[in-house]
């Protein structure tokens, strides 16, 4: 029976494993080959190993440091305001969407669109002079803050990104919110807890795990961004808005440096495999 | 559902990828993407692919992509040995990067009484042919003649004009023709105009700087530095930037950033953002690409054009051709030499600039298209009175240095970092990318 | 209550008028004369027009909206589709068997945590070598890459709350194992399919870095073809065009969702508290 079975599950296996091998099987013998080469454009074909450095040069280059500080700074920072907004959100609006589920629909809307492409409407929507919020906040206060220039970049980023991955947490928490026994309210209630207190004393701990879940998957997000940044803002003055995701694209496509960008993956992907590894230990010690 | 619909979903799959292929035999020819360039060009094409001599696997089938990140897909394909075009756009600055990818061409005699030897070098890396020049770009200095009229003829608004320009550039200075304009000039007339500086000023900024991090801004900006002398490097290969002229032009755009004469969010802003700055009435002068001139003049009836302003040094523009050339991995080199030995000819280059084309012409060619485009005989003028091309600028990494300038300058205008430090670095990387 | 009530409905509408804006705002701007684009930066329009969107509709040699739109609906399906198919299989395997939980399972989940452009360069060289490059194939297939994690732990979840009854009847009566698992279990999966095909097609089709680097001509996806409009406006600007194809380009996902709302709901939660 049982060597039955083990075959069986190869068999049932196999139409994935040979998926992942064919399509990330050589890339990543790739990856690690280049980041362990001298590789530019010229030599593609024939990298000559030359050890660790690609990586001392990378860990050398302040520009990857600014990068590596730029995602960690946009990804606590987004998931933190995303977490808090949606949280807010969930629980206040609770009372609405179980009688009008609609309302649902219009928020998660920002959350189906592009982010590439929310990047290029905010390029227009703040455009000082054709876009329509410098346009209105002029009208109505009679100013208008330069939502690019270096002092508020970094806000604006945040903001876009705060404001379209929102939904997200606020669903996750609706229904963390939802899924709380009706009992344990009503237990609550009977011996006269007041709302507020309600809410810190037994929701907020029932909903903890979920929330640390949101703000896990949001950092990651947040960690990793590309899209909505380049297409808005590119790589910024001075690099000011250049994320680590936006820092590899250019050293392997601007500067060519094909090695290096292949050394600064792989840190990064050691570094996000260790953030996720320590996260499902925090989160299996408390569950 | 059961295993058959979930077998009929899979070849569904399958099916649908199948039919994405069709490969052509054709001439493809890989432009530049959506200005005049390509309407010239698609022009062009038509005429070729008409003539009987054409035959069908050699007619032009024209690819255009996004200028966005161009340089980099074409550096990925042709490294790569795409065969997905025979014949592709290459630049001044670009052409040593893409030259080992690249096939050279043997153009008639005929080519040089069409563009001239000095428009055909454009094309020229380690003294070989590699491309036909199309396009020659370079930059005017595009002002309102209304407003600058209307200055010139108020004596309150003069003597207001030498307060400011004595109070921000230490010399009272007199408002001028923009065709007398030295980048003094040109500063205190941006700072006129600005209403942070000038609260009666009828335009709400007096320039727009365009300081995106992207190379393209800092060829716009080059002009600038070359009229105080500055160059990249001395012939001897010692890399020359950190110069007083540097300095004294990334310093006067900074004032003029810091003194809002141009919007605060210039930072962000490339070629759309700085146009629609200047379309909307707000901006008094700006430099700009020469291929701006039409929609500037539809924009804001009263715009007059010239070359950028001069410095101690002289007038200069920033030059570079466009041009077409021969990708190495191509499996029709024939027609593609074909086409490009045709496109070299007078007749098309004249259609190529009724077309819209900007072509950099010999006299006696553009004065066949006087009639027809006067401003090529402006550009013309221009380039061969005032152009420059850096030296360096043509090496093989070229456009990485304006990519690391992008990065520098923009930084010190945006004030992550002083000037020293911007100097050290651009000094650094530009000793390392320059070195032969 | 009712005051309280009055209020919640106006958090609503504020949250849902900010978060909405920037797409309010493309959508007006859209529907502007593009003469009036550059005059009137208000939200509403002077003259309602729909030149834009004629602009957009009107096919060039260039600009092939048609062409971008098929480009992602193909590859975003073939995304979608192609990682239910290889990872259902498993996914049993590993809901009923515990088999390759211990590192399979999360090795592939753990992808969604990875930035994916460490995979853009060496498939870019892969692809250049095997013609996928720039093909509709080529894309659906990375696609199918990005999807797979949520799809597996989707389906994971989906067939363990299939009652093993069933199935053990099935074996009762002979069944075998390949076709119990298609008879029996695959019908009851069908709510999950939908789902995870509802997310990874709006997901596919919201891609760009891929799209960005793999793609020359014949497999544009609309995202990137949506920039094209924007940025090589060359002399024009046409800021208007820019919306209008922004809008063209949104909707197919945005109907999508707003249509099945409630099932995206369904599998964003599980993908977040499991993985």
């Amino acid at each position: 029976m049982k060597p039955k079975s083990s075959i069986e599950n190869a068999v049932l296996a196999s139409p994935l494993v040979i998926f992942l091998l064919a399509m990330l099987g050589f890339p990543v013998v790739l990856s690690v080959i280049y980041g362990f080469s001298e590789a530019r454009f010229e030599t593609i074909a024939s990298p000559t190993f030359n050890g660790l450095a690609n990586f001392r040069q990378v860990v050398a280059d302040p520009a990857f440091w600014q990068a590596s500080w730029f995602s960690l700074r946009f990804g606590v920072t987004t998931a933190l305001l995303q977490c808090a907004l949606g949280l807010f959100l969930a629980v206040y609006l609770a009372p609405l969407v179980r009688r009008h589920a609609w309302i649902v629909a219009i928020l998660i809307i920002p959350m189906v669109v592009a982010p590439a492409m929310v990047g290029l409407m905010y390029r227009l929507v703040l455009h000082e002079f054709v876009g329509p919020l410098p346009y209105y906040l002029n009208l109505i206060f009679g100013s208008s803050p330069s939502f690019l220039n270096i002092a508020n970049v970094f806000k604006t980023v945040v903001i876009v990104e705060t404001l379209q991955w929102t939904p997200f947490a606020f669903l996750l928490f609706l229904t963390a919110y939802e899924a709380i026994p009706k009992e344990m309210r009503e237990a609550a209630a009977v011996d006269g807890t007041r709302p507020w207190r309600m809410f810190w004393r037994i929701e907020f701990p029932l909903m903890f795990p979920t929330l640390f879940a949101a703000f896990f998957v949001r950092f990651i997000d947040g960690f990793r961004v590309f899209d909505n940044i380049y297409t808005l803002v590119g790589p910024g003055p001075g690099g000011s808005t250049t994320s680590l995701s936006i820092y590899i694209y250019e050293t392997f496509l601007r500067r060519g440096e094909i090695g290096k960008a292949m050394a600064a993956a792989i840190l990064l992907f050691i570094s996000a495999f260790l953030l996720l590894a320590l996260a499902q230990q925090m989160m299996r010690r408390r569950g | 559902m059961n295993l058959k619909t979930y077998l009929r979903v899979g070849s569904t799959a399958l099916a649908l990828f199948a039919s994405a292929t069709a490969l052509q035999a054709q001439v493809t020819v890989l432009g530049w993407p959506g200005g005049p360039e390509e309407a010239a060009l698609r022009a062009a094409a038509e005429i070729y692919n008409a003539k009987p001599e054409v035959t069908a696997e050699n007619k032009v089938d024209l690819l255009f992509t996004s200028r966005d990140g161009f340089f980099d897909k074409l550096q990925v394909d042709l490294a790569a040995g795409s065969t997905a075009f025979d014949v592709n756009l290459i630049a001044t600055y670009s052409i040593g990067k893409y030259a080992p990818y690249m096939e050279p061409i043997d153009l008639s005699a005929d080519a040089s009484k069409v563009f001239g030897d000095t428009v055909l070098k454009t094309m020229q890396f380690d003294g070989k042919q590699y491309g036909v020049p199309t396009d020659l770009s370079l930059h005017f200095l595009y002002y309102r003649k209304d407003l600058i009229a209307a200055l010139m003829a108020d004596d309150a608004a003069k003597a207001k004009y030498g307060e400011i320009s004595k109070k921000y550039l230490g010399e009272a200075l007199q408002p001028k023709a923009p065709e007398e304009w030295t980048w003094q000039d040109f500063a205190a007339n941006a700072l006129y105009f600005s209403q942070s500086v000038n609260p009666d000023s009828p335009t709400k900024y007096g320039t727009v700087l365009q300081m995106k991090n992207l190379l393209f801004n800092m060829m716009v900006f080059h002009s600038w530095p070359r009229s105080y002398g500055g160059n990249w490097m001395d012939d001897a290969g010692k890399i020359t930037v950190d110069s007083d002229a540097y300095r004294k032009a990334l310093e006067m755009a900074k004032m003029l950033y810091d003194a809002g004469a141009t919007p605060a969010d210039s930072t962000s802003y490339e070629y759309a953002e700085a146009n629609a700055a200047y379309s909307s009435g707000q901006v008094a002068a700006m430099v700009q690409w020469n291929a701006a001139a039409a929609d500037l003049t539809k924009a804001q009836a009263e715009t007059g054009s010239f070359s950028p302003p001069a410095g101690p040094d002289g007038r200069f523009t920033h030059i570079h051709g466009l041009g077409l050339g021969i990708n190495k991995a191509t499996d029709n080199k024939e027609g593609a030499v074909a086409f490009l030995n045709w496109l070299a000819s007078e007749e098309a280059a004249v259609a190529y600039a009724k077309a819209g084309g900007a072509p950099g012409l010999t006299p006696e060619t553009a004065a066949k298209l006087a009639a027809d485009r006067p401003d090529l005989v402006q550009v013309s003028d221009y380039a061969s009175k005032y152009g420059f091309v850096m030296n360096g600028g043509t090496s093989a990494n070229a456009l990485t240095v304006y990519e690391a300038q992008a990065k520098e300058f923009t930084g010190y205008w945006a004030g992550t970092q002083d000037l020293d430090t911007a100097m050290k670095n651009i000094t650094a990387s530009m000793t390392e990318l320059l070195k032969k | 209550m009712k005051v309280h009530n009055w209020l919640r409905w106006l958090v609503f509408i504020l949250i849902a008028l900010i978060m909405n804006f920037p797409i309010i705002a493309t959508l007006m701007t859209a529907f502007k004369d593009p003469s009036e684009v550059m005059r009137n930066p208000s939200l509403w329009p002077e003259t309602w027009s729909l030149a834009n969107f004629a602009t957009v509709f009107t096919i060039s040699d260039r600009l092939n909206i048609y062409g971008y739109l098929w480009n992602s609906a193909v590859a975003a399906f073939i995304g979608a589709v192609l990682p239910i198919l290889v990872a259902f299989p498993m996914a049993w395997a590993m809901s009923r068997r515990g088999y390759g939980r211990a590192i399979l399972f999360p090795l592939i989940v753990n992808i969604r945590a990875l930035p994916l452009i460490i995979f853009a360069i060496p498939l870019y060289m892969v692809y250049s070598t095997t013609g996928l490059l720039d093909t509709r194939l080529g894309l659906g297939l990375i696609l199918a890459i990005v999807n797979l994690p949520l799809t597996l732990l989707l389906l994971v979840n989906a067939i363990a709350e299939v009652p093993l009854e069933l199935e053990e009847a099935a074996r009762v009566d002979g069944a075998r194992l390949g076709r119990m698992i298609f008879r029996i279990v695959l019908p009851l999966c069908r709510p999950a399919f939908v789902t995870t095909f509802v997310f990874g097609f709006i997901t596919g089709w919201n891609e760009f870095l891929f799209g960005l680097m793999l793609t020359t001509r014949d497999a544009v996806p609309v995202t990137v073809g949506a920039s094209f409009f924007f940025a090589s406006s060359g002399g024009g600007v046409q800021w208007g065009v820019a919306a209008s194809v922004m809008v063209v380009a949104a909707l197919p996902p945005l109907l999508l969702g707003v249509i099945m709302y409630r099932r995206i709901t369904g599998s964003m939660v599980a993908g977040a508290v499991k993985g």
